[in-house]
């Protein structure tokens, strides 16, 4: 179950940063983002990386929660980098 | 490198990252563990532990160095490390 | 190799290292990945062996009453509980023996008839020595391993855009899609390939790299071992002088097994010196990895009579602490099945990347594969075929593997050395099919058999009587296998597209 929260945060994490980029939110919704979008996405991202890297911890302690959350904002960025363009149409 | 085949160079520089790399990163482990003001299996443990990231930047070292001479040149920092890391046995081996 | 700049030779050993190297190290990711599991595919290619929910002292007290009715005299009795991965108990009675023992219905403490077999063990062996003897295999894997590193370290050098091509991922156009998942790949799940290829090579790093042994110890290794082990507590017990003793009531094990589970987490197994004596002992230990630290070789001793704990399990040093952490940080024994899938997915991501990166080299020299000459050429050709041998083909022999375990009559001789050669000859024929046909067929045809045989993997076990139960291995074996299918299928239906296009191995390079 903290999985999958851990899990879900951290794609939504991944989900800002990368909606922040221009490029990636010119993907989605074919205009650019004003600066100030961008930046709230960007931020958003890092406080959702930031949550799940709590829940990690929170679940595995100190010692295993930092490598459980490393793996799973990898595949999470993995999962936002290849559904990306397939959700852009 | 007097040699005129391209792949000359190319191999001396293969040979001096995998050998000249290996033996470096030999001479560099064995003088940190020697200098390490810890006891002997502290020493040993933590000397040894950073050798595969010395032995990696020991190989792109000497492929991003301009020629092979300079690279085999790098290598060569292992015969005073090796001194240094060895230098109980040495001096038994000197009298 | 004539290059001006840092990132031109910095190319030109990604380049090689990573092909010569990325065959040798797609075969260890990947088995490495399956040895992730290993203990449940064991449990599959026993199926003999029931699944149970008894509980770990009712399960060693059945032990304990075949032991005393079969070997009543057994110096030493050694018990292999059964836990959370493995519904295996096994008894032997003398020095423990490596896997050995034999294998107990827990209900009634009744030997089962269990077939012999490689079991999932072979992956584990064949990801860190390549079924080679031990000594040569360990240093072709750590030279393999060095060469990741170095794949590694160089590819982040000429990865001109890191941050800004964070998630770039553009499907269907060719060659740039090969690329773009290939740096995917390595870049998001960058602090897993360093980790899993550092640690790895951390395992045995005093082979590897003896040079302070030599230094300091003057490469003596017994001297060495009883430097690390510290206090030779650990000996003193083993070597005891078989006083007199009478008779006498061994404890009740379920306290002792609490106490046990308290002090070290789950416990694996038990050993019982001098059983049904007054100066029995009884040495239990724990299952690899209630914490990250790499517990392999620690127990905790007790009295066989009182059960009070003469010895508690040691507590290593720092620094060989560390040692064993980034040891059992590869191992992935800690954390639960949570963390086995985490490893497992991010392996067949390291996969991912392997094979992306050996394909993306033939698919840059397909149109212009004479442009480097003609060693160029023959190179290309080579690649192209070793390719399908390594990636497909290998997926293949590994799952013919786990056929081969249920299809073997059962009373072969030397029944797992069969299960392995079936795995090369396997092999071997993907070989033979990648030269004969042309690449494309090559591909097609291997990738279909892989999935065909994933997704049919579950009627093996209508076949014969199995007892046990292996619902998420099945599903897991469908989901790969329907993985694997995705990019087989593009491929019967690439020709009709643009040329250069090809999707493949990837499984999320939709095109529609």
């Amino acid at each position: 179950m903290a999985l999958i929260a851990a899990l879900l945060l951290a794609c939504g994490g991944m989900l800002g940063l990368c909606l922040g980029l221009e490029r990636h939110y010119k993907q989605l919704w074919h205009r650019l983002p004003s600066p100030m979008l961008r930046r709230g996405l960007r931020g958003m991202g890092w406080v959702l990386l930031a949550a799940s890297f709590a829940v990690s911890v929170h679940v595995w302690g100190w010692a295993m929660g930092p490598v459980a959350w490393f793996g799973l904002i990898s595949l999470a960025g993995l999962s936002v980098a290849f559904l990306l363009p397939y959700s852009a149409r | 490198m007097k040699s005129k085949s391209p792949a000359w160079p190319t191999l001396s520089r293969i040979v001096a990252a995998l050998i000249g790399g290996y033996l470096f990163t030999y001479a560099f482990t064995a003088a940190l563990a020697r200098l390490l003001p810890m006891d002997k299996v502290d020493a040993l443990v933590v000397a040894s532990l950073p050798s595969f990231l010395i032995y990696t930047l020991a190989i792109l070292w000497t492929f991003a160095c301009r020629n092979a001479w300079r690279a085999w040149a790098g290598m060569a920092l292992a015969l005073p490390l090796a001194a240094i890391g060895f230098w109980p046995q040495w001096r038994e081996v000197l009298g | 190799m004539k290059h001006k700049t840092l990132t031109q030779s910095m190319a030109w050993l990604h380049t090689w290292s990573g092909l010569i190297f990325g065959w040798l190290l797609f075969a260890i990711f990947l088995t490495g990945t399956l040895a992730v599991f290993d203990k449940e595919i064991d449990g599959w290619m026993r199926p003999e062996i029931p699944a149970t929910s008894l509980s770990q002292s009712a399960a060693a007290q059945q032990a304990l009453g075949y032991l005393a009715r079969q070997h009543p005299q057994a110096k030493t009795w050694n018990i292999g509980l059964p836990g959370e991965r493995s519904d295996t108990l096994t008894v032997s009675a003398g020095e423990q023996r490596r896997g050995g023992g034999t294998a107990l219905d827990p209900r009634t403490g009744e030997p089962l008839a269990v077939r012999e077999t490689a079991g999932g063990g072979f992956f584990f062996r064949f990801h860190f020595t390549l079924n080679l003897p031990r000594d040569l295999g360990i240093w072709t894997v750590g030279l393999a391993a060095m060469a990741m590193l170095v794949a590694l370290i160089s590819g982040i050098v000429i990865h001109k855009k890191f941050f800004k091509d964070f998630f770039t991922f553009r499907p269907a156009k060719g060659q740039r899609s090969w690329l773009d998942a290939h740096n995917a790949t390595a870049v998001l799940v960058l602090p897993f390939h360093l980790m899993i290829t550092y640690t790895g090579l951390v395992i045995f790093y005093l082979i590897y790299m003896p040079a302070a042994v030599d230094a300091l110890f003057d490469g003596d290794r017994d001297n060495l071992g009883r430097a690390l082990r510290g206090a030779p507590a650990e000996q003193q017990v083993r070597g005891e002088r078989p006083t007199r003793s009478e008779a006498a009531e061994l404890t009740a094990l379920e306290p002792l097994l609490a106490e046990a589970e308290r002090a070290m987490g789950p416990v694996s197994s038990l050993s019982i010196h001098n059983p049904g004596r007054s100066n029995a002992r009884i040495e239990a230990r724990p299952v690899l990895g209630n914490r990250i630290e790499l517990t392999k070789g620690q127990s905790m001793l007790f009295d066989g009579v009182s059960g009070e704990v003469l010895r508690q399990p040691a507590v290593s040093r720092p620094s060989l602490l560390t040692q064993k952490v980034m040891a059992g940080l590869h191992f992935a024994q800690f954390g639960g099945y949570s963390m086995r899938w985490l490893y497992f997915v991010c392996g067949l991501a390291s996969c991912a990347m392997l094979a992306t990166g050996v394909v993306l080299f033939t698919v840059k020299r397909r149109r212009r594969h004479d442009g480097e000459g003609a060693v160029g050429a023959l190179l290309y050709h080579i690649a192209e075929r070793l390719n399908v041998t390594v990636v497909a083909g290998l997926m293949v022999a590994c799952v013919a593997f786990l056929w081969a375990n249920r299809l073997l009559p059962v009373e072969l001789a030397q029944r797992g050395g069969w299960e392995v050669r079936v795995f090369f000859l396997v092999w071997l024929l993907s070989l033979g099919h990648a030269i004969i046909r042309p690449w494309r067929s090559a591909w097609r045809e291997q990738l279909g058999l892989a999935a065909a045989l994933c997704i049919s993997l579950p009627a093996l076990s209508l076949l014969g009587e199995s007892l046990g139960d292996y619902l998420y291995l099945e599903l897991t074996s469908v989901a790969l296998g329907l993985l694997l299918a995705w990019p087989c299928w593009k491929l019967y239906q690439a020709p009709k597209e643009r040329a250069p296009r090809r999707v493949g191995k990837q499984p999320v390079a939709q095109v529609n």
